[in-house]
């Protein structure tokens, strides 16, 4: 597969990064629907999501997909802490949004319920946020 | 009427705790709802409280099985960050291990797979020819269950005998080959048991993301080793059993398959191990940046991502294990299959509580 069709296909002006890894694309404000969407019309697989805190309550998000072997990994970040949610149209993401948001607190926007996954009902999401240990 | 039944999170069906909530009408499982976390222990988090060196030790003890592909991925990922390539005899060397270890998971999941089958002698052959690949792994790296085999830039101990362990592995194939495969592939109480149960098709694996054998068994012909080869993987003459079936007879004949590849794999490895240097001069620092490893283990892919920001504590460790992304899939498995088989389905995906909670 030509990787370089998909920014094209999906209106993006941004192109491809080669890493030692795979091939990363780095959109601020990247239509995460529009991408999965595109994502399984091809076949590819979801890996997962890799969240990092950044400024604020903010956090960088990274989505990892492969196709034919190859790894593809679109970055973005959330918006005042959200970001929409991906499992409606990517039943693989379902498991990984709940532990993001266990981890990181992040609102998956379009979810009926985020249940926590890792951590027990009554429990505070965000357990490794850095402000966490602040808190108690 | 439908009514609930709880399992878990502690019972008999496996020694890890998890929850399952099975809605039944009759015999017949309707909606299935898991739960786990029961061994959460935020290794993620404390892996970024640890240098570079700790962190080794800290991840390889993610598993209790598949110890050595969290530290190789790691490493892995650590070495592309600080532009390290380990000697070529490390490579081999990492290959080695790998497959010992995908030897002895696969029989210890033929093993429990047998026993829930209700093939008891079954259970003990496996179990004694498991034993037989840890003490392969035991004379190799001193160790039977975290090998601390893998360092940054290569491995901590050699390989000084080859031969000794090509003996080894040659011995435990015959017996595989001529006890553990025709069970597994032909034997018709095995069949009666497995055909037809736990099914799961190509469309649905992809979906909801499954790796490893229980992809392989849906038709996704999918191996790391193969589509992005690390280590010596690309240097080696080894097939990626696959079979569209997508029952729990396809799980267990795609394993046993992969047995007997590993064997082959071992072979090679051990027969072509190259001289020299088994690690590198190690390494001064990692500079700020992010890497990406993902390995084939026994359950399949496990993936890493690995943050530094150039001091000698990385600033995020992700780790997403086989049974992260395979566990959902019991949901599918389950769907319409009766109460009396929901032990062996979820068993089917080999899962591991202890990665997926890490």
């Amino acid at each position: 597969m030509d990787f370089n069709i998909i920014p094209v296909e999906l209106g993006l002006s941004q192109s491809w990064e080669k890493h030692a890894d795979g091939l990363w694309l780095a959109v601020p404000d990247l239509d995460v629907e529009k991408v999965v969407a595109w994502m399984i019309a091809h076949q590819a697989r979801f890996v997962t999501i890799t969240a990092r805190p950044a400024a604020g309550r903010e956090c960088r998000m990274e989505y990892h997909w492969d196709i034919e072997g190859q790894l593809l990994t679109f970055v973005t970040q959330t918006h005042e802490g959200s970001i929409a949610s991906i499992s409606a149209l990517c039943p693989a993401a379902d498991w990984v949004e709940r532990e993001v948001h266990d981890y990181f607190a992040v609102d998956f926007l379009g979810r009926k319920n985020i249940l926590p996954l890792m951590l027990r009902p009554n429990d505070r999401p965000g357990v490794f946020s850095p402000d966490e240990g602040k808190k108690s | 009427m439908s009514y609930r039944i709880p399992i878990g999170p502690y019972h008999p069906a496996l020694e890890e705790p998890y929850k399952i909530d099975l809605v039944c009408e009759g015999e017949t499982i309707l909606e299935t709802e898991l739960k786990v976390g029961f061994n959460f222990r935020g290794i993620e988090y404390l892996a970024e409280q640890r240098n570079y060196i700790q962190d080794i030790t800290l991840l390889e003890r993610i598993c209790g099985i598949c110890s050595n592909v969290h530290t190789l991925s790691f490493c892995r990922a650590v070495e592309t960050l600080a532009g390290i390539t380990p000697p070529d005899r490390a490579q081999y060397i990492r290959v080695v291990i790998a497959e010992l270890e995908r030897l002895h998971s696969h029989l210890l999941w033929a093993g429990i797979a047998a026993e829930l089958i209700g093939f008891q002698t079954m259970f003990m052959t496996c179990f004694a020819l498991r034993e037989k690949v840890m003490d392969l792994l035991e004379a190799t790296s001193g160790n039977r269950v975290n090998y601390a085999m893998n360092c940054i830039g290569g491995v901590n101990r050699d390989i000084s005998d080859p031969e000794g362990i090509l003996n080894g592995v040659n011995a435990l194939e015959k017996e595989i080959v001529r006890i553990v495969i025709p069970i597994f592939t032909t034997d018709r109480t095995v069949q009666a048991r497995c055909a037809g149960v736990g099914l799961m098709t190509k469309e649905q694996a992809l979906a909801w993301g499954a790796v490893g054998p229980t992809a392989r068994a849906s038709g996704l012909a999918q191996d790391i080793r193969k589509a992005a080869p690390y280590a010596a993987y690309d240097r080696l003459d080894f097939s990626v059993p696959v079979d569209s079936t997508g029952d729990v007879r396809a799980r267990l004949v795609v394993r046993a398959l992969e047995i007997v590849e590993s064997c082959r794999l071992l072979r090679q490895a051990l027969r072509d191990l190259p001289g020299g240097a088994w690690r590198g001069p190690g390494f001064m620092e990692v500079p700020a940046g992010e890497a990406a490893s993902r390995i084939e283990a026994p359950r399949g892919e496990v993936f890493y991502h690995v943050t530094s920001d150039g001091s000698e504590i990385p600033h995020r460790v992700r780790v997403r294990t086989p049974t992260f992304a395979n566990m959902p899939t019991v949901c599918l498995m389950l769907k319409n299959a009766t109460l009396a088989d929901a032990p062996l389905i979820q068993a089917s995906i080999d899962p591991c509580y202890s990665c997926t909670d890490r």
